[in-house]
C-alpha cells in the first residue's frame, strides 16, 4: 500500500515537473525572441525553479533539486538586481541545459536508471560561473546580495580561481550536438565536426561510431544527437563559442565531466556507461511528450462546466422527446431514433461523470501519518489496514470526505483502541488494528472505518447524553442504533478528559454534517469489547441524481429517488390523529408520521384532503416518514445545481439541497432527504 | 559586404544561388560554369567565399577545391551537394571544404552557413 502511494506521488512529481519544464521552455523561448528577460519572466522562471527544487527535494532527488536551486539563485540575483547586465542568450542556454538535465533525469527515474550526478555537478558549476560573471564586475550589486546569493558568488569566485589555475590543464567534456532540421547528411557533418575538433581536442570518441561508413547513422543523430567525448585545454565558454560558429549546428549540450587527469584512470569503463545514460535531450523531450500526452491536467471548473452542459443536454433531450406537440402522434421512426439519442446521451453522461472520479488512495494514505503520530503520543500500538483504496469517487466528494475520515481514525485511536496492557488482559493481540475499507455498491460508495478496540459503551453514552440533555425519548425505548447515533450529536463527547487529538466535543457531529452535506448517510455498528465500525454511504457523484418530481400547490419539487420507498393514495380509514393533533398513518402494521409539505412551507394549495393527494414514504438513516404532496409528476434524472446565494441567505427556506431545471424548462427545488425525516412537523 | 563566387554547371542553380545571396546582402562578384573557370575567377576576384557544386563535368568540384586551396590555403569553399553524395562530401571535407549544403536547401541554410564561415577568421 505504501508503495502504491509512493508511486502515485512519484507520478504526480514527474507529471508536474515535466509540465513545469514545458512551461519554462515556453517562457524562455518567448524571451529569447524579445532579447531580454521581462520582470514577469524572471519571476516566473524563479518560481518554476523554486517549485521544482522543492518537490525534487521532497522526493529526495537531490541532483535535480540542487540544479534547480542553482538556477533559482541565478534568477534571484537577476530579480534583485534589475540593473545588472547579462548576456541573455547565454543565460537562456544555461537554463535550457538545466531543463534538459532535469528532463533527462526524470526519464531516468521513470526507467529506474542511475542518476547522472556528474552531469549535474558540471551544470551547477556552469550556473555558478555565469552568476559570478554577471555579479562579478559589479561590486555594488554584489553587496546587495543576501544569504545564498553571496555564498554562491563566493563559491563562483573560488571556481574562477581554480579554472585560472587549470588553464594549462585539460578538461574532459561530453558534448551532444543537434544539427538544424533539414540540413541533410548529418553523419558527414558530424564527421566534419570531429575533423575540426582535432585542432583543439584529443582523446576524441564519438557515438554513433560508424558515421562515415554507415549513412543510416543520420537517423540516430537526428534522434539522439551526435555525442562526442573529448579532452581539451579550452574552457567551457571557448568550446561553446566554437560550436556557435559552426554551420548547421542547431543546439548543443556541453557538459564538463571532470578534469582530464582525474578521469584518466577510469577512462576505459566510462564512455560506455555514459553512452547508455546520457540520451540526447531533444529526443528525450520528444519521448516525454508522447508519454505525457496520455495524461493532461484539466481545470476542474471546465469539467464542472462540461457536466453542466451534459445536464442541459439531458434536459434538452427530454424537452424534445416529450414535447407536447408530439402527443398523440404515431411516430415509430422518431421513437427509434430518439431511443438511440437517449442511449448516446446516457453513455456520454457516464463518461463525463467518470472524468471527475479520482481514487480514494491519497485520502486514505493521509491516515498513516495520523496513526503514527497519535500512537506515539498516546503510547498505544495500532496499525492501519487499507482495503479498496483504488475505489473512485467524484472529486467534490473526496474533498468532503477527507476531514470526516481523519476524524474517525483519530477517534478510533483515542477512544476505541485500548492500551497494550488492557488489550493483552482482554486476550487481544497487543497491536490494535484500524481497517479502512472502501467498496462500490450500485451508485454508492461505502467507506468503512473499523477498529478492534473496546467498542461503544452504551451505558456510558446514555449517561452522558442524559447529562447533556440530549435524550428525546425514554432510555428504555431506544434501540442500540439510536444510542450509537447519539455520539454524532453536536456537543456530545464521552471522553472525560479532552485530548489533543479528539474529544474536544466538536468532531463526531462534524463528521455527520460533512457526510450529510454530500448526500451521504452514516451508520454505526459496535460490539462491546470487540470494536466498532462507522459505515459511511456516499453517492458516487453529487452532480446528477435520480429524482421524483412532485407538485405542491403550483410549485415543483424533486425528492431523491434513493430516499423514496413507495408512494400511494391513502385509505382514509388508515389515517388517525393522536392526542396532540399529529397525523399518522398505519401502513402494513407500521405507524408513520405524516408531514404535509404545503403546511411545512406555507404553500397555498387546493389539495388539503389527504385522500386527494399522494403520500410518499421516505427513508433516510433508518428513519421513515410519510410526506404529503398534491401529486407526482414523474421520475427523471436531474442535474443538481447549488441554490443561488440569495436564496440560501433566506433563513426561512429550509430543507432544500439544491435546484434543477426540468424538461419543460421550469425550475424544481430538490428536497434534502435528511431534512424530510428529521425536521419537526408543523 | 561579403563577396561570393558561385561555381555551378547549371545556369539555373547559379541564378538561384545568386538571387538568394543578393537578396540577403551578399555580393556575388562572379560566377563560373565549370571547375577551370572557377579557379580563374577565384584568382581574378579573390572572393571571401566560394560556393562549389560538387559534381561538374570536366573538372569536379573537388578537383577545383584542391586547386583553389593550393593557390590560397585560406580559401573558404562551401560545397553544394545532393543527397547520396556522402562519400564525395567527405572527400571534400578532407580536402579543406569549410562546410557543405545539401540540395534541396532552404534559403537560410545558405545564408547562415556563409555568414558563419565568413565570420570565422
Amino acid at each position: 500500500m505504501a508503495e502504491h502511494y509512493g508511486d502515485s506521488l512519484l507520478e504526480m512529481f514527474l507529471f508536474e515537473t515535466s509540465q513545469n519544464t514545458e512551461q519554462l521552455e515556453r517562457i524562455i523561448l518567448d524571451t529569447e525572441k524579445a532579447g531580454k528577460f521581462s520582470e514577469e519572466a524572471i519571476n516566473e522562471i524563479f518560481r518554476i525553479m523554486h517549485t521544482i527544487k522543492g518537490s525534487a527535494a521532497m522526493m529526495s532527488f537531490s541532483n535535480i533539486s540542487t540544479v534547480a536551486h542553482k538556477a533559482e539563485d541565478l534568477f534571484y540575483f537577476i530579480r534583485e538586481n534589475p540593473s545588472v547586465e547579462y548576456d541573455c542568450s547565454n543565460i537562456t542556454d544555461i537554463i535550457l541545459s538545466c531543463m534538459d538535465y532535469i528532463n533527462s533525469e526524470m526519464e531516468k527515474i521513470k526507467n529506474n536508471e542511475e542518476a547522472d550526478i556528474e552531469g549535474g555537478e558540471a551544470l551547477i558549476q556552469r550556473v555558478e560561473r555565469c552568476l559570478h560573471e554577471i555579479s562579478g564586475g559589479k561590486g555594488v550589486s554584489r553587496n546587495k546580495n543576501t544569504g545564498t546569493e553571496s555564498k554562491s558568488a563566493e563559491k563562483a569566485a573560488d571556481g574562477e580561481k581554480v579554472s585560472k589555475d587549470e588553464k594549462s590543464e585539460k578538461h574532459s567534456y561530453q558534448l551532444t550536438v543537434f544539427f538544424e532540421e533539414g540540413c541533410g547528411m548529418e553523419n558527414i557533418r558530424a564527421f566534419s565536426i570531429v575533423r575540426d575538433m582535432e585542432d583543439f581536442a584529443d582523446h576524441i570518441r564519438f557515438q554513433p561510431e560508424d558515421i562515415v561508413e554507415n549513412n543510416d547513422t543520420v537517423f540516430e543523430i537526428r534522434k539522439n544527437g551526435f555525442k562526442i567525448f573529448f579532452d581539451s585545454a579550452k574552457t567551457y565558454q571557448d568550446i561553446i563559442e566554437i560550436f556557435e560558429k559552426t554551420p548547421f549546428v542547431g543546439s548543443i549540450n556541453l557538459i564538463e565531466t571532470a578534469k582530464a587527469e582525474r578521469n584518466q584512470t577510469q577512462k576505459g569503463a566510462k564512455p560506455e556507461v555514459k553512452n547508455g545514460q546520457k540520451n540526447g535531450n531533444k529526443a528525450d523531450k520528444n519521448d516525454e511528450h508522447q508519454s505525457v500526452q496520455s495524461l493532461i491536467s484539466v481545470n476542474v471548473s471546465k469539467l464542472d462546466k462540461l457536466m453542466d452542459m451534459v445536464g442541459e443536454l439531458v434536459i434538452a433531450e427530454s424537452m424534445v422527446v416529450e414535447n407536447p406537440d408530439l402527443s398523440g402522434l404515431e411516430l415509430p421512426n422518431f421513437q427509434r431514433e430518439a431511443q438511440q439519442l437517449h442511449k448516446i446521451i446516457n453513455e456520454m453522461q457516464d463518461l463525463v461523470m467518470s472524468l471527475r472520479l479520482v481514487p480514494l488512495a491519497s485520502t486514505f494514505q493521509k491516515t498513516h501519518r495520523i496513526v503514527r503520530d497519535m500512537t506515539k503520543k498516546l503510547g498505544k500500538e495500532a496499525e492501519i489496514r487499507i482495503i479498496g483504496e483504488e475505489t473512485e469517487v467524484d472529486k467534490n466528494i473526496i474533498e468532503h470526505l477527507s476531514d470526516p475520515l481523519l476524524h474517525l481514525v483519530r477517534n478510533c485511536i483515542d477512544h476505541g483502541i485500548e492500551s497494550e496492557e488492557e488489550r493483552i488482559a482482554a486476550g487481544k493481540p497487543p497491536v490494535g488494528t484500524i481497517t479502512i475499507e472502501a467498496y462500490n455498491a450500485g451508485s454508492n460508495v461505502y467507506v468503512v472505518v473499523r477498529d478492534d478496540g473496546r467498542g461503544i459503551d452504551k451505558n456510558k453514552v446514555l449517561e452522558k447524553a442524559k447529562r447533556q440533555n440530549l435524550l428525546k425519548k425514554p432510555e428504555s425505548e431506544m434501540t442500540d442504533k439510536e444510542i450509537y447515533n447519539l455520539i454524532f450529536l453536536p456537543g456530545f463527547s464521552t471522553n472525560e478528559t479532552v485530548s489533543e487529538y479528539s474529544g474536544r466535543g466538536v468532531g463526531m457531529d462534524v463528521v455527520l454534517k460533512n457526510i450529510l452535506a454530500i448526500g451521504g448517510s452514516l451508520t454505526v455498528e459496535s460490539e462491546e469489547g470487540k470494536g466498532m465500525a462507522v459505515i459511511m454511504k456516499i453517492p458516487l457523484t453529487v452532480a446528477i441524481i435520480e429524482g421524483m418530481g412532485i407538485l405542491v400547490g403550483n410549485r415543483r419539487f424533486t425528492i431523491p429517488i434513493s430516499a423514496m420507498k413507495e408512494s400511494f393514495k391513502p385509505d382514509p380509514k388508515d389515517i388517525f390523529t393522536d392526542i396532540y393533533g399529529n397525523e399518522m398513518i398505519m401502513l402494513r402494521g407500521e405507524c408513520y408520521a405524516i408531514m404535509r409539505l404545503h403546511k411545512q412551507w406555507g404553500i397555498e394549495t387546493e389539495v388539503t384532503n389527504l385522500s386527494d393527494g399522494i403520500l410518499i414514504l421516505v427513508e433516510q438513516d433508518d428513519k421513515r416518514r410519510c410526506i404529503f404532496a398534491d401529486k407526482l409528476i414523474g421520475e427523471h434524472q436531474v442535474v443538481v445545481k447549488t441554490l443561488p446565494e440569495l436564496i440560501k441567505r433566506i433563513k426561512t427556506v429550509e430543507g432544500l439541497s439544491g435546484c434543477t431545471l426540468l424538461g419543460d424548462g421550469s425550475i424544481s427545488l430538490i428536497i434534502d432527504a435528511g431534512w424530510l425525516v428529521n425536521t419537526d412537523i408543523k | 559586404m561579403i563577396t561570393v563566387l558561385v561555381v555551378d554547371d547549371a545556369a539555373f542553380m547559379r541564378l538561384a544561388i545568386k538571387n538568394v545571396l543578393e537578396k540577403n546582402g551578399f555580393k556575388v562578384v562572379a560566377d563560373a560554369k565549370n571547375g577551370q573557370e572557377g579557379i580563374e575567377k577565384y584568382i581574378e576576384y579573390h572572393p571571401d567565399i566560394v560556393t562549389m557544386d560538387i559534381t561538374m563535368p570536366d573538372m569536379t568540384g573537388i578537383e577545383a577545391l584542391k586547386k583553389i586551396r593550393e593557390y590560397d590555403k585560406n580559401a573558404k569553399v562551401v560545397m553544394i551537394s545532393a543527397m547520396g553524395q556522402e562519400r564525395m562530401v567527405k572527400e571534400a571535407i578532407l580536402n579543406g571544404a569549410k562546410s557543405f549544403i545539401v540540395k534541396p536547401y532552404k534559403e537560410e541554410h545558405i545564408t547562415q552557413t556563409l555568414l558563419k564561415i565568413a565570420a570565422d577568421k
